[in-house]
């Protein structure tokens, strides 16, 4: 196995190297700046912090957690180091085989290199490329407000997301994605302890003169480690999941299901429309997107022109264009979170956390929900006009 | 046939256009991989000189490493080639066009070269973008060579010789705005990639239009070869848009708002598989074999080492010497 740091024979390169050198400074060498994690400006700046108080919070967390190019893991994290490694910075290999960068290979192109959802191909894409910062992960095993485990998110990545752009890596070993999901995580940890040390601000005393204390009682005991206990307890807070009877009439249950789908109790109806082509109602957002709208109308009736003006500008660079969130189309046989009976129990038991879909947990019986997810399955198979709809309705007739 | 009658500088041509066909797949395959740092050292691949590292660990090493070395391998063979046309060239070639052009393959394939050294040893996207671009330009200078070492050239032909220059222009053009997509920085924002996905797409539809009225031109008044060439580079580029949605749909799925929901794919896009690489490599071999076409096309029609070309040409003919 060959090492980077071998000896070189430079002594007969030397012509070679001296030449590239000196094509590259005509080329423009060095206007690629290295990698750096861009602020949340958007947070910032709804929190009103000055320009010192964003200089301050860049500079705890480049202590805490260093950069793109060279991630620091402390301790309380729980994460390991010598994964992260393996996906920050640029693409390459330092022994045959070994590739670093592999989070700039594979997520920054839509995910951004600070895992904010906001990399160069993100306007394109719908729904928009998730934001890791806020902590809030659709696709779980646990309860709705609570971190996805370390399967759950080995899980999204080995099969990606049928009806997005999130692709599957099951091409990729498993030590890769074992480190690509340390890396998300170390990413979202930043992130929210980004969130919570710009909101600290609101909280601050007078006698603080508007910094922040930069104490590792405050930085780490207070805002980093319950962050961090939240992402290495998500294993604690799985959903439990009664058995499906084995000897169950399914008929019977497509039927139970289908009453609770249109009843009050269940109201699947509200959203995803009689019809379960998701056609109900449908003008509502995600809280990523809801978050922009509704800062964007505190902007619009803010008297302060200075700060409405920078608000804008934020709003320009650093947010995407919100977009409704449609209700899933029942029909179509496609299920983001996993097409096992098992993925639409947790999606029914739990809601979808961070989508409008609700939790059924402590309003529809557990059994119930075995019942919802079996009718929910039978849909893309269901007659053509049983509903008086004039699609197609079963999905083998879409092509 | 006699030694004396073999056309070596068309021969040699054509050895590198080969070479560099292959090349360019190498790189393009490359750059779909991110396979450009699979080494980190240059000119020497992991401390071993290029020509002596072990055949067998790279033929069965990673695959990374397979595709990196092999281009560099690839790239030496190409400039060794272009040295040996040069020379040919200089030697038994008396067309100003051909050996000028030789004398400018030298210098690129020297530049491109240095390029991708430094490309490696800067670790820079910069750089990477300006080797994409010199790769096709290489390229399209052998394609020149090739071609007009073949036989004399056309006659300049006034007007209609406008229409495949700036086809070929336009098709160069629109490798280079697909260099930027392709090598693009993780740090840029949506709106910059928005803006170069849109410059791509002006490009295709200039390309496509000017092929088409220069088929439509050339039909008219062009020889019969030119016809041929026309009408070819109107199917290529055909085929080349239908691989262009594939290779956006290959990386980010179906674009939605533009076709019904219901034609989303049930199963997930799969990163790193065989067809996703085939389509998206695909797409840019397609576009060097395009541009690579347009300059055939520009000097059938005359308008590439044209008028003095031929009279040139004609006076080597009669000498004797053009073969020699």
């Amino acid at each position: 196995m060959h090492r980077q740091d071998s000896p070189m024979k430079v002594s007969t390169n030397q012509a070679g190297i001296l030449l590239a050198l000196v094509v590259a400074v005509c080329a423009g060498c060095g206007t690629t700046p290295p990698a750096s994690f861009r602020a949340n400006l958007v947070e910032a700046t709804k929190q009103r912090l000055t320009p010192d108080q964003e200089r301050q919070v860049a500079t705890i967390l480049l202590a805490m957690f260093g950069t793109p190019d060279d991630p620091v893991a402390l301790p309380e994290t729980g994460l390991d180091e010598a994964k992260l490694k393996l996906c920050a910075g640029p693409v390459r290999s330092d022994i045959v085989g070994r590739k670093n960068g592999l989070y700039r290979e594979h997520c920054a192109h839509c995910h951004g290199i600070s895992g904010d959802g906001m990399g160069p191909t993100a306007a394109f894409l719908n729904p928009y490329p998730r934001d890791y910062r806020p902590g809030v992960f659709k696709f779980k095993s646990t309860e709705r407000a609570d971190k996805p485990t370390h399967g759950d998110l080995v899980r999204i990545l080995h099969n990606g997301i049928p009806g997005t752009s999130m692709p599957s890596f099951a091409l990729l070993s498993a030590v890769q994605v074992e480190a690509l999901v340390e890396y998300v995580k170390y990413l979202s940890i930043r992130g929210e302890t980004e969130l919570a040390l710009v909101r600290q601000y609101f909280e601050l005393d007078d006698d603080a003169q508007g910094k922040l204390p930069e104490t590792r009682e405050f930085l780490v005991d207070e805002v980093l480690t319950p962050i961090a206990e939240r992402w290495n307890g998500a294993a604690d807070a799985r959903i439990a999941v009664p058995e499906m009877p084995a000897d169950i009439d399914m008929m019977a249950s497509i039927a139970k299901g289908r009453e609770l789908f249109y009843g009050d109790k269940a109201n699947c109806v509200k959203c995803h429309g009689v019809t379960a082509l998701g056609d109900g109602q449908a003008n509502d957002y995600d809280d990523w997107n809801k978050a922009i709208v509704e800062w964007r109308k505190e902007v619009g009736g803010d008297k302060d022109s200075d700060w409405v003006s920078k608000a804008n500008r934020v709003l320009a660079g650093d947010a995407l264009r919100p977009r409704t969130i449609p209700p899933r189309n029942l029909r179509h046989g496609i299920y983001r979170g996993g097409r096992r009976p098992l993925d639409l129990y947790y999606r029914i038991h739990a809601g979808i956390n961070g989508a409008p879909m609700p939790a059924a947990k402590g309003t529809v019986d557990p059994q119930d929900i075995w019942h919802i997810v079996n009718y929910i399955r039978s849909l893309p198979y269901e007659f053509d006009g049983e509903l008086g709809v004039d699609r197609p309705m079963v999905a083998k007739d879409r092509f | 046939m006699t030694s004396r009658s073999l056309n070596w500088t068309h021969l040699v041509a054509c050895l590198l256009v080969g070479v560099t066909a292959v090349l360019l797949s190498f790189g393009a395959l490359v750059t779909t991989y991110e396979a450009a740092m699979a080494v980190p050292d240059w000119p020497a691949t992991y401390g071993h000189n290029m020509f002596l590292f072990p055949w067998a660990e790279w033929l069965y090493g990673p695959w990374d490493l397979f595709l990196e070395h092999g281009h560099r391998l690839l790239g030496a063979a190409a400039g060794m080639v272009t040295l040996v046309l040069a020379a040919v060239s200089w030697r038994s070639d008396i067309r100003p066009a051909v050996r000028w052009l030789a004398l400018a393959a030298v210098g690129l394939v020297i530049l491109q070269g240095a390029l991708g050294g430094a490309r490696v040893l800067l670790d820079d996207k910069t750089i990477a973008k300006v080797h994409a671009c010199t790769g096709p330009l290489f390229f399209a200078v052998a394609v020149a060579i090739a071609t007009l070492s073949r036989r004399p050239a056309a006659a300049a032909a006034g007007s209609l010789a406008r229409l495949p220059v700036a086809l070929l222009v336009a098709a160069y053009l629109q490798l280079v705005a697909g260099a930027q997509l392709r090598h693009l920085d993780a740090t840029v924002d949506p709106s910059t990639f928005h803006t170069l996905v849109g410059l791509h797409i002006l490009g295709a539809v200039a390309v496509t239009v000017l092929s088409v009225v220069s088929a439509v031109v050339v039909s008219e008044n062009g020889s019969p070869a030119a016809r041929g060439w026309s009408r070819g580079i109107v199917v290529l580029v055909a085929v080349q848009m239908l691989l262009g949605a594939g290779a956006w749909m290959a990386n980010w799925g179906l674009p939605s708002g533009l076709l019904p929901e219901s034609w989303q794919w049930s199963e997930p896009l799969r990163a790193r598989s065989l067809g996703n690489a085939a389509v998206v490599t695909g797409h840019v071999v397609l576009g060097m074999l395009i541009l690579a076409a347009t300059v055939v096309l520009a000097i059938e029609a005359g308008a590439i080492g044209g008028a003095q070309a031929g009279r040139e040409a004609g006076d080597g003919l009669a000498s004797g010497r053009v073969f020699a």
